[in-house]
């Protein structure tokens, strides 16, 4: 009798009874009140992130390397510009190390403080575009030790007080951040103004970014 | 014997906050995977940079200790929370919203997570139970 009363189980779901079989009958759960408690401040405060943020209340920290992107914007006004070349190497195995042997030729630039117009970020993921659009209106980017390795590097570029040539050790315009390695070609300036620039960048690094207008979304094209 | 350790997995699993711990962990992983900057570009930038950092890797302990010292679990889900949304300020703007949003779901399940509750009822179960005992109750009161 008991035998064939454990055979048969009570309730006739036959799969699910069988698995509940090795589970204990109580066990750990999420209590949806009790997980609200602390997800409706949580919200509230990633809006508040996201509102200060794109009112250019509060700045953001960025440093991304490894993968190209693609910046762009109209206008690009710098104090304290320098120059130099270098080697960006990617982290062990990287994926986009393809044929470059994990080595990139590079050209860094260090803008002590900038303002950018209608500043347009885009990272290939592979089909989709993750696009960052910020400074479109009347207020504009600005970012503060804004450190970029790029590879291509195009706009309509005028320096105010140019040095060029110099070694990229004694660079003294740009702060202590834009110093570059011993021996290498570098130049700098007092002023930039850089017009319809578009860079593609390997790493790029800002003490603060302001985002005034952020605007970030997936899209089908890049900037 | 593959089912045994499976209902050893599921035993393990049922005795702590598993989702919560592992969401916060693959937050931190995330905008880990979104920064990988050379450590070069780090000593360059200096203390704000390793900042970007710290967090991520807070975020990835909080959720591993989540899994494997459940006991604490609440302290580590308000920490988690915290450093998530720090992530907004600090590491790409919380690994371009993914990682943080992975983070802050994970720290609030970890805390409204209870040990010791009783196995989930369908609500067809519920209301046929209910049926049965309004049927059954004047049996006993007559």
């Amino acid at each position: 009798m008991t035998s064939s009363a454990e055979h048969t189980p009570e309730r006739p779901e036959g799969p699910v009874a069988s698995d509940a079989g090795d589970v204990p009958a109580r066990r750990g759960r999420v209590r949806a009140r009790r997980a609200a408690v602390m997800a409706v401040p949580a919200t509230a405060v990633v809006a508040g992130l996201a509102i200060l943020t794109s009112q250019g209340a509060l700045g953001v920290q960025f440093a991304i390397s490894g993968m190209p992107f693609t910046v762009t914007a109209t206008e690009l006004n710098g104090t304290g510009f320098a120059q130099f070349g270098g080697l960006d190497e990617m982290a062990e195995g990287s994926p986009n190390a393809g044929d470059t042997g994990g080595q990139v030729l590079v050209v860094t630039s260090v803008i002590k403080n900038a303002t950018l117009t209608k500043l347009c970020q885009s990272v290939d993921l592979g089909g989709t575009n993750l696009v960052i659009r910020a400074g479109e209106g009347a207020q504009k980017v600005t970012a503060s030790d804004l450190t970029t390795d790029s590879t291509q590097l195009s706009g309509d570029a005028a320096f105010n007080n140019i040095e060029i040539g110099n070694d990229a050790s004694t660079l003294d315009k740009a702060g202590p951040l834009g110093r570059g390695p011993k021996g290498v070609f570098s130049q700098q300036s007092d002023t930039v103004h850089i017009a319809n620039l578009r860079q593609t960048n390997y790493a790029t690094t800002a003490g603060v970014f302001k985002l005034p207008g952020l605007k970030l979304g997936f899209s089908g094209s890049g900037c | 014997m593959p089912g045994r350790s499976r209902g050893d997995f599921r035993r393990w699993r049922a005795g702590r906050p598993f989702w919560g711990g592992l969401l916060l962990a693959l937050g931190g992983v995330e905008i880990l995977l979104t920064l990988k900057a050379s450590l070069d570009v780090i000593l360059h930038v200096g203390m704000q940079g390793l900042a970007g950092y710290l967090l991520p890797a807070v975020m990835l302990l909080c959720g591993l200790l989540i899994l494997f010292n459940p006991a604490q679990r609440l302290f580590y889900s308000v920490i988690g929370v915290l450093v998530s949304l720090s992530s907004w300020l600090t590491s790409n703007l919380g690994g371009f919203f993914v990682g943080l949003l992975l983070g802050v779901a994970g720290s609030c399940l970890t805390f409204g997570w209870l040990p010791d509750q009783e196995p989930r009822v369908s609500r067809r179960q519920r209301r046929k139970e209910a049926r049965s005992a309004k049927a059954t109750s004047p049996a006993p009161q007559a």
